[in-house]
């Protein structure tokens, strides 16, 4: 068995469904390296044994866990609790060498390369690339690692709240350190980015290796037509419409059908889909469900099905209902 | 003598012994179609069995211009409906604690059941009265203790709307929470005011309820789509949409038709609110809107064109004499040539008789308040001036309150320095009397030359000194923050109004709102607009315009706008607003360059005016007020809940329909009638013997021939 290993993090049983396409896309890119995936209490059994299909490794890291020292001591400042979630990572010693992918990254060619360098190498975050965004990031496992880091949040807390400022502060000299440990971009290009530069994105589109789904736009936060398997991208994000068309086909061909209705969140909804058939009950419901998701995250689709015309021709759904108000409402409404 | 006293108001007197004359000399149709002639505190309501709820963000709790409309309304409102009505909105404690005067409804009442019903549903709820004229009854929610709710609230909007509501706009959350429980206890109230009505034998309740705006329009939304038997009217002040695009620069009325309304929404991230607020629109049994020309945004970017046109009116003052607001404009205009000599110290050579104050105020919007174009004509009007009447100065004040680094010391400066001026010569004075007593007491004729001393020439000599200025008297009375991005000030930069001794144009920019402890003028908002001559409105985006209103209340002339809901309105009620001291620019049919040349041609032709033609036009524009009063304006909030009821109980009928054809409102100029809108009514003195030098009694035809309107 490989000493190295991918290494990725889930919280919640939609942000499973990250990690299955991820384990999915890896293989499908042909790693020979195994696979690990630090889960918190929150993810469902279910959730939990569909992992374990694809995870070599299944952990669970708990963040309250008092019977840890460093965990303790994290109590005076809970508003790490979830950064420190994914420092869990440095304790997978079993391993000689990890690359943490979070779960909304998608691998799209083999990197097994990356295992060839140091710790800490990743690729420069692209609102200030003298940071490295800590989205994809090679490092070597080890305990005293660990506690080093968690010793250093606990006194100095991150600038930014998250992992990624933590990081980048116990990580400092990474900028000028070592040019080794930069990652080319085309390991870790974030897909709301590229939109910047454009012509860039569409010249070197073929070698992108990992993509990351960074910020609000998740691949499984997107309307998704069960009928037609294809997925609706708003025009912000039109340039990487294919590239989450392929995180929406593994999930078809690969995920959809481990899922069951015992899991909570997103993942349950969509195992009630029939994929590539005629529109069910189960399917008008979850796009009805992602919809109302999509508004209430500020995506909303007003060109299209969220159009008011449809709002209102919904209204009036709502107000025939009943017949007796009809005649108020055409009085109302003309 | 006689005429003196008839000439006193008295408002209770509108009874009969008038009323026979008042008819026949009308010539104001309108006038008999008064809301006046309901006020009975709500008896016909309830014998009727009618309830009315008014629902609004704003209802008190003051965050913008509503408030002001609501609270202003409040009186009529209550002289109508009494305990009929009652206004409902969000609990918002620091506002509340000192507006509103908690007490609970009398046992008996189904607003105190539906008001306990809601309670045990874990809401809290404060009722009471609200402190403002007329006391209406107020019902207040209090959005924290529903927020539990949230989610299912926004479920069923989900449910029977398909609009979701972001989670991150705070605002909007607030909104839907305040519409549910708004929605709740009307339906409650409905079902308690059925049974209350067949356990006491009587008829059927009619509820209706107005909503402003798109906060309180979610209420209305939640009771349409479940369905609840109250007739609802709902009002939009200015639309969500014509309010960003508008700030954005576009050219907006031309486009008007053009936009893509969902789409605009869409990328200005107000897709949600322009949902709810376009919903309620179309689910409103009656839509209204402020002004035409709002009716006119609203048909266009919310797509129905409104059923009636509610104008804001004014809770206009009464004085008991007659001319009074003349007086006081003598006693404001003192105080701000108060201002004018400490401000334009060392460079006093112009003639206070002979100068104009004008004035633009409001939310430093620059475009669409209209400062750009009031500017430019400022430097047209003072070329103008310099040709041809070099003895008239105008002083142009732009009050719009914008981040300073608090004030200038130069105004500051100016200010001490007079003052020094002005004790040193009471002193002076003092003792120049004092020499002169002694002198006739001595039994002399005082010699003029023994009167000032050589100390006193010396002292005032000092002040005269300190009174040199070799820079030009500032533009600006603070430190403007952002001084060379200012938009004011710069646009002064560019032409050129340094308030330089040529200039008959002088520029007073007053960043900040004016306070009756504001050290430079000493004077608050309302007695400054009284002082001023001219108050000049050339907004480009204005709903109603509440500030020309206020002018014309105070009886001081103004220039308004085609754009503004005030001057449509103006423009459409008067059969000549010129002749009553209104100026309506054209900015919606010619280009801004000959909107530009008509204001500054307004401009001048108001400074070719002399002093007489000034009062009397004063007086014709105060004789507006009633016009703009809510005595008057409210009968269209009457008229439209009345259609509001036809709607859902058609059984419905009103008495002002048995009087139908009386609401034609114009304003006329009349031939053989006394043809003034209220030299009919029984406030304005009787008609005076002709050559009379009281400028009170000239009446209306001489009035247009000395304003030089044939």
């Amino acid at each position: 068995m490989s000493k190295f290993a991918w290494v990725t993090l889930t919280t919640n049983d939609t942000y499973s469904l990250g990690a299955l396409v991820l384990a999915h896309s890896l293989k499908r890119a042909g790693t020979a390296h195994q696979l690990a995936v630090l889960v918190t209490p929150t993810v469902s059994e279910a959730m939990r044994d569909r992992l374990k299909d694809v995870y070599n490794i299944v952990q669970e890291v708990n963040v309250l866990d008092s019977q840890d020292a460093a965990n303790l001591a994290l109590l005076s400042r809970p508003e790490l609790g979830v950064t420190f979630t994914k420092l869990h990572c440095w304790r997978l010693v079993q391993f000689e060498k990890c690359v943490f992918l979070d779960a909304d990254t998608l691998v799209l060619q083999n990197c097994d390369e990356l295992f060839e360098r140091e710790e800490l190498s990743a690729a420069p975050d692209v609102s200030w690339p003298d940071c490295f965004n800590s989205g994809v990031f090679v490092y070597k496992p080890s305990v005293e690692t660990f506690t080093q880091i968690t010793e250093f949040a606990i006194k100095n807390g991150s600038f930014d709240g998250g992992d990624q400022g933590l990081l980048n502060q116990y990580f400092a000299d990474w900028a000028t350190a070592d040019i080794k440990k930069h990652l080319p971009f085309v390991y870790n290009v974030t897909a709301y980015a590229s939109y910047c530069y454009l012509p860039a994105f569409k010249q070197f589109r073929d070698k992108i290796k990992i993509l990351h789904f960074a910020g609000k736009l998740k691949p499984w936060l997107l309307q998704f037509n069960s009928e037609t398997k294809q997925v609706s991208v708003s025009t912000d994000y039109a340039h990487a419409k294919d590239l989450i068309q392929l995180w929406w086909n593994i999930f078809c061909d690969k995920v959809h059908q481990s899922l069951s209705d015992n899991m909570a969140g997103l993942a349950g909804a969509l195992s009630q889909l029939q994929i590539g058939q005629q529109r069910s009950p189960e399917q008008e419901a979850y796009e009805n469900l992602m919809r109302r998701q999509c508004w209430e995250s500020g995506q909303i689709d007003y060109s299209g099905a969220d159009s008011f015309d449809n709002i209102w021709k919904k209204i009036s759904q709502t107000l025939e209902a009943k017949p007796v108000e009809k005649e108020a409402e055409q009085t109302g409404s003309s | 003598m006689m005429r003196r006293q008839m000439s006193y108001r008295f408002e209770d007197q509108d009874a009969s012994p008038y009323a026979l004359k008042m008819n026949r000399r009308f010539s104001r149709v309108e006038s008999g179609a008064d809301l006046k002639d309901y006020f009975d505190r709500g008896d016909i309501a309830s014998r009727e069995n009618r309830w009315n709820f008014e629902v609004a963000w704003e209802v008190a709790n003051k965050v913008g211009g509503i408030y002001t409309v609501i609270r202003s309304k409040a009186y009529v409102s209550t002289e109508e409906m009494g305990e009929q009505l009652c206004m409902m909105g969000p609990y918002k404690e620091n506002c509340a604690r000192t507006e509103m005067e908690e007490m609970e409804f009398p046992r008996g009442n189904p607003l105190l059941d539906a008001v306990n019903s809601l309670r045990s549903r874990g809401y809290k709820i404060h009722t009471g009265r609200w402190l403002v004229d007329g006391n209406p009854q107020l019902i207040l929610f209090d959005i924290g203790s529903a927020a539990w709710k949230l989610d299912q609230f926004k479920s069923e909007m989900w449910e029977k709307c398909h609009i979701g509501i972001p989670h991150l706009d705070i605002e909007t959350n607030d909104a839907i929470i305040l519409g549910f429980m708004i929605a709740e206890f009307l339906e409650e109230f409905r079902n308690f005011a059925v049974s209350y009505s067949q356990n006491n034998g009587l008829s059927a309740p009619r509820i209706v309820a107005h909503f402003h705006e798109w906060q309180a329009g979610v209420g209305l939304i939640v009771l349409r789509t479940r369905q609840v038997e109250i007739a609802t009217v709902f009002t939009t002040h200015a639309t969500l949409l014509g309010r960003y695009l508008c700030a954005g620069n576009t050219d907006f009325y031309n486009n008007l038709d053009k936009f893509a309304v969902d789409e605009e929404a869409g990328k200005r991230q107000i897709y949600h609110r322009y949902c709810l607020e376009r919903g309620a629109t179309h689910l409103a049994h009656i839509f209204t809107t402020v002004s035409e020309i709002t009716g006119y945004e609203a048909e266009h970017l919310l797509k129905r064109k409104p059923d009636i046109i509610t104008p804001n009116g004014l809770n206009v003052k009464k004085f008991s004499a007659i001319h009074e607001f003349q007086n006081l404009h003598a006693v404001a205009k003192e105080k701000i040539n108060e201002f004018v000599r400490g401000h334009f110290y060392g460079h006093m050579d112009f003639d206070l008789d002979k100068t104009l104050y004008f004035f633009i105020a409001g939310r430093y919007e620059f475009g669409n308040k209209g400062a750009d174009i009031f500017i430019e004509s400022l430097a047209r009007l003072n070329a103008m001036l310099k040709h041809e009447r070099p003895d008239t100065t105008v002083v142009a004040f732009l009050i719009f309150p914008t981040k300073t680094n608090n004030f200038n010391v130069d105004s500051l400066r100016g200010h001490a320095v007079i003052k020094q001026l002005r004790d040193t010569i009471n002193n002076v004075q003092q003792a120049v009397g004092k020499r002169m007593f002694d002198t006739c007491l001595k039994g002399h004729i005082p010699n003029a030359d023994d009167l000032l001393e050589k100390d006193d020439l010396v002292k005032i000599k000092r002040c005269m000194f300190a009174m040199q200025r070799d820079s030009m008297p500032p533009v600006t009375t603070h430190n403007v923050a952002d001084d060379w991005n200012d938009p004011v000030l710069s646009s002064i930069r560019r032409c050129h109004l340094f308030n330089s001794v040529h200039d008959r144009v002088k520029m007073v920019f007053h960043p900040e709102f004016l306070t009756s402890t504001n050290p430079l003028f000493g004077i608050d908002y309302e007695e400054f607009v009284r002082g001023c001559h001219l108050g000049v409105f050339p907004s480009y985006y204005e709903p109603w315009g509440y500030t020309p209103a206020e002018c014309t209340v105070m009886g001081i002339p103004s220039v308004t706008t085609n754009l503004s809901g005030f001057g449509c309105f103006m423009q459409e009620h008067i059969s000549d607003p010129k002749s009553y001291g209104i100026y309506i620019v054209d900015r919606r049919y010619i280009g801004l360059e000959n909107s530009v040349q008509q204001l500054s041609s307004f401009m001048m032709e108001f400074s070719r005016l002399n002093r007489r033609q000034r009062i009397i036009q004063r007086n014709r524009t105060e004789r507006l007020s009633d016009l703009l009063d809510w005595r008057t304006l409210g009968i269209y909030y009457r008229q439209a809940r009345v259609k509001a009821l036809q709607a859902v109980y058609p059984d419905y009928i009103d008495e002002t329909t048995l009087y139908g054809s009386r609401n034609n409102l114009i304003f006329s100029r009349p031939h053989s009638e006394p043809p003034s809108p209220t030299s009919s009514r029984h406030t304005t003195p009787a008609p005076s013997v002709h050559g009379s030098d009281d400028e009170d009694s000239v009446d209306e035809e001489t009035e247009l021939k000395e304003l030089g309107i044939k």
